[in-house]
């Protein structure tokens, strides 16, 4: 071999990290700092959404025509969830998206379609629950803001 | 220099003239139609030609009455697709593989998802399908809905090796030393490999059907979960030929910003390989450290797309988010640490002496066997081939970056390593030029959702290798056809002849010097 | 009567069973931290303070587990193999002086008796045959290959085991450990600076003989799924896990008492056990550091490198070794003192 071979320089490093900090982040007793905008659960504001009629589209499922949506401007939401996990239900008359956490893949596909920005996006990605039906978003209430520990 | 381009065509058409139709300049160097047979004329022609042909994919398409079956070959400075048609009636077709030994698992999967029987590669029960699968139902034809599908018994049973001195050891598909699931059947004789049989398919998911029936904007989030660690090229490959479809080219600063996103995905899948290899030779410690500095690479990513592993920055006409000037600093400094860590890991390489025991001469494939079995990445350029897509058939804006390819001799383990380890320094050099070069301008085109009638092939340089896309539109605005050919899926039938005449204990380091992802090559 | 009542505590609490134990189990946490903190992260942390009931938690969570046993197996072995190892291990720590004086004594004042070296080293080798047994009964491939495995090694390191242990016994004149260990008292001066050599290849082969890395090939997960214990599950588990613990403390132990000056050191004040129990146990910790060390910097070797490295380098070094130092023993150092 013409390079020179010598010891191996981990004896020298292992011997060296017994006695420097360890590199793991203590979560949970230590929570990491996220960028600002990190994608997590996407927040629906009511008062923004401009569903005026929810006709009888069909949008559960990957199925949805274009040319079915009558009338209305909307509903791109549903239309464009590569999941799925956007469904239309009806609240007070009017059709609002329910978003399914159980199948949302986070990927903000919502936030951007949306022409009145009615989605928002958070950073919240503490979202583990031991109930089902929680992880389901209905569109009733508005979603309340929560504060992500910094 | 010559100009490979058209000598390629020029020698089909001077060999076999008016029997071929040929079309320069469609699917990316030209196609040619051959019918009845003459695909092996052709192939003949182009191997004599050029000793660096070598198959990329077969695509099965549905045409209605007629079944296509595409064949992309790559030559060293083009892509050249032959075009053929069987009936659905009788879709026979003569195989290839005693010309080019590469393509048997190519016509094996054809045959499973789509019925199309070559003559001379007949597969025992299913190859991608699961045992389960019924007979006669071929599931990328149209007319086969995914769920209306019945499943049936399994027939197939394991057979002893025929032999019956040698022991048949099963690895697989839960096994430690896989991070998914496959089953290798491996016959040894006393300590020393024999023969190795594949069962892949244990995830296979259907995606190239299920992106049939998604729309483009969905699909670009579909095709990115094939695989979790090399998900923004998946995603990249995919928008590339949709846009070649409807011939737009998209804004400078957005090819910028893909490449950002491309290099990132290369470094972390790198240092995981560097890291994964270490676990299974013994060699925690190393798996550790390598980890440790593959953290700060997923924090970048998470910086500039929101996400740590799904990054989710395609779209077809540019990319979603922009990298802000205030984040910039922050990158440089990370990939400057990452830089000052790699010559502690190069020493480690070449110094340590129970490493170098375990990778050394072990699973050596030779440049003949590379260039026969048509194998990419660094697989290849571990043994001498020098192909990289991002030099050969330059996209975005590599023509424009300098950076070197990294090409090994001896094609052992310790050469693919090495490989990949001097790739996470080209891939730090390309993006500190990209964000010191950034382009103004805007970063997204606004496209219609339908996307005109045509078809396009598209190739891109994934960690693992050569990533190959070929999409058909039909004008509406979910695509015809979907044909993926992932890096490992033709980098594992080298695995099948390197492990014959080592020993057992090397197989596992063997096989992770390939850098399998068992979620590509099944889809 | 108090004699007995006495006799009967030293070998269940103090220094017998419940000590080695816990030395045992803290010997564990000890591996696990530093193992931890070589590769920059941070180990058990929240089972007790800093961790150190880890050991203790996942020995009582093994035991909670169901326990099931395959159809195929020899009921027997498979049952009791690992506990007879644990308890073969025990009794052998029963002639190690722990606190100035072995356990058991059979007309000795040290304690001990003459030939013990070689008993309690035959004690490892039928405790580690137990393992290979139990591996064996298990009737399932990865076991079956596991164990025979562990047989090739250990039988292949025992030898120069066997020939690296009796040089401090040639420079001390005596096969009683407790002798060698009070050799080493009354002149000042562990065998380690005698015979360093010697102590660089017993901690080679103690590696081997203990199965940790790089001669880590019968735990090797990548590619032997489990090893011998593939089929084990709850309590037999757990005591094959603590079986294996009690050999890395024996295999330390032993170093420490034919190399190190076993416990005996300096005494300050007060009673002389009580020092000795704690230079024992500070020089066992000394020795698991090394060994685990060493462990974590390296690679693993492959099955056929582990046993050329036994035959073709480690066993004529021994030998060699043997003679050296019997010469140089019997002819240099009286020149020199």
């Amino acid at each position: 071999m013409a390079k020179k071979r010598s010891i191996s320089p981990i004896f020298k490093r292992a011997a060296a990290h017994i006695f420097t900090k360890p590199a793991t982040t203590k979560y949970p007793f230590v929570k990491p700092h996220l960028p600002d905008d990190a994608r997590g659960e996407p927040m629906y504001e009511i008062k923004a959404c401009n569903i005026i009629d929810i006709g009888s589209g069909n949008s559960v499922g990957l199925s949805i025509d274009v040319r079915s949506i009558v009338g209305s401007s909307c509903r791109v939401c549903a239309r464009d969830c590569p999941t799925g996990a956007i469904q239309i239900v009806e609240v007070e008359g009017k059709g609002r998206p329910q978003i399914n956490l159980n199948k949302c893949i986070f990927c903000h596909q919502c936030v951007e379609t949306c022409p009145r920005h009615a989605i928002k996006a958070s950073d919240l990605y503490e979202l583990a629950t031991t109930d089902k039906s929680c992880l389901i978003m209905k569109p009733n209430v508005q979603s309340e803001t929560k504060e992500t520990p910094k | 220099m010559s100009n490979n381009k058209i000598d390629i065509l020029n020698v089909v058409e001077s060999k076999l003239g008016s029997k071929v139709q040929i079309q320069p300049g469609h699917l990316s160097t030209g196609s040619i139609i051959a019918n009845n047979g003459l695909h092996r004329e052709v192939l003949k022609a182009m191997i004599e030609a050029d000793e660096k042909t070598g198959i990329i994919a077969i695509s099965g398409l549905d045409l209605g009455e007629n079944l296509g079956v595409y064949y992309h070959f790559r030559t060293s400075n083009a892509l050249v697709t032959i075009k053929t048609e069987v009936p659905k009636t009788n879709p026979i077709i003569q195989t290839i593989i005693d010309l080019h030994p590469g393509a048997a698992f190519h016509e094996l999967e054809v045959t499973d998802l789509l019925g199309v029987i070559f003559e001379g590669n007949k597969p025992e029960g299913h190859f991608v399908l699961s045992e389960y699968w019924p007979q006669g139902v071929y599931p990328l034809r149209k007319d086969v809905k995914a769920n209306e599908i019945k499943l049936s018994p399994p027939q197939e049973t394991n057979k002893p090796a025929e032999d019956p001195r040698q022991v048949k050891i099963i690895i697989g598909p839960q096994h430690p030393a896989l991070l998914e699931p496959e089953k290798f059947s491996v016959t040894v004789d006393g300590e020393t490999v024999t023969k190795v049989e594949p069962r892949i398919g244990y995830v296979h998911r259907g995606i190239e059907k299920a992106s049939e029936s998604r729309t483009y904007l969905q699909d670009v989030y579909l095709v990115e979960r094939i695989c979790g660690i090399c998900n923004s090229i998946h995603a990249a490959a995919f928008v590339e030929a949709v846009e070649k479809i409807i011939k737009v080219d998209i804004p400078p600063r957005a090819k910028y910003l893909r490449i950002v996103a491309l290099e990132l995905n290369r470094l972390h899948s790198h240092l995981l390989t560097l890291g994964h290899a270490g676990l299974e030779i013994g060699y925690e410690t190393l798996f550790q450290y390598f980890w440790r500095d593959r953290e700060p690479i997923m924090d970048l990513i998470e910086l500039t797309s929101g996400n740590r592993v799904y990054s989710s920055l395609m779209a077809v006409g540019g990319v979603r988010r922009d990298i802000r000037a205030e984040d910039i600093p922050k990158i440089k400094s990370v990939l400057k640490t990452l830089r000052g860590q790699l010559p502690f890991y190069r020493q480690i390489y070449t110094d340590e002496p129970t490493l170098r025991l375990r990778m050394k001469d072990v699973g050596v494939l030779s440049r003949k066997d590379a260039l026969a079995l048509s194998v990419v990445g660094p697989v290849a350029r571990g043994s001498g081939v020098d192909i990289d897509v991002r030099k050969d058939e330059p996209y975005e804006a590599y023509a424009e970056i300098p950076f070197k390819e990294i090409v090994y001799k001896d094609g052992d383990t310790w050469s693919r390593m090495n490989v990949r380890m001097d790739e996470v320094e080209e891939s730090i050099n390309i993006i500190e030029y990209v964000v010191d070069h950034l382009p103004s301008g805007p970063i997204r085109l606004n496209l219609p959702r339908s996307v005109p009638a045509g078809e396009a092939v598209n190739r891109v340089e994934a960690p693992r290798g050569e990533l190959f896309y070929y999409v058909k539109a039909n004008g509406t605005d979910k695509p015809d056809r979907v044909k993926v050919r992932t890096p490992t899926f033709a980098n594992l039938p080298s695995f099948l002849k390197t492990a014959i005449g080592e020993s057992i204990a090397d197989v596992p380091a063997n096989f992770v010097s390939l850098d399998p992802c068992f979620s590509c090559t099944d889809r | 009567m108090i004699d007995y009542l006495l006799l009967i505590f030293r070998i269940l609490v103090f220094p017998g069973f419940t000590f080695i134990l816990l030395l045992t189990l803290f010997c564990d946490w000890i591996e696990r931290k530093i193992e931890a903190r070589i590769q920059n992260r941070v180990g058990p942390m929240v089972a007790g303070p800093a961790g150190i009931l880890q050991p203790l938690a996942d020995f009582i969570k093994l035991l909670t587990k169901e326990d099931i046993e395959p159809r195929e197996a020899k009921k027997l072995v498979f049952r009791y193999a690992p506990l007879a190892a644990f308890a073969i291990m025990m009794f052998a720590f029963c002639f190690i002086p722990i606190d100035g004086g072995s356990v058991l004594s059979f007309g000795s004042t040290v304690g001990g008796f003459n030939g013990d070296l070689i008993i309690i080293l035959a004690f490892a080798t039928i405790a580690n045959f137990l393992l290979f047994l139990a591996g064996w009964a298990s009737c399932n491939p990865y076991g079956t290959i596991g164990s025979a495995r562990v047989l090739t090694q250990f039988l292949g390191y025992d030898i120069p085991l066997f020939l690296l242990a009796l040089t401090p016994a040639f420079i001390a004149g005596s096969l009683q450990i407790a002798n060698i260990a009070s050799a080493q008292a009354t002149t000042f001066l562990p065998f380690i600076f005698l015979a360093p050599w010697a102590f660089v290849m017993f901690v080679i082969t103690m590696q081997a003989e203990l199965e940790k890395d790089p001669f880590d090939v019968p735990h090797s997960e990548s590619e032997l799924v489990g090893g011998l214990e593939t089929e084990y599950t709850g309590a037999k588990l757990a005591f094959l896990h603590l079986t294996r613990d009690v050999q890395i403390v024996f295999g330390s132990a032993l170093v420490v008492e034919l190399f190190l000056g076993g416990p005996y050191g300096p005494v300050f004040f007060g009673p002389s056990w009580i020092w000795y129990s704690l230079w024992f146990v500070l020089k066992v910790i000394g020795v698991v550091l090394i060994s685990e060390y060493i462990t974590t910097v390296v690679a693993r070797f492959r099955i056929d490198q582990v046993l050329s490295g036994n035959w073709r380098i480690l066993l004529p070094a021994s030998l060699i070794s043997l003679i050296l130092t019997v010469a140089l023993v019997t002819w240099v150092y009286p020149l020199l003192v």
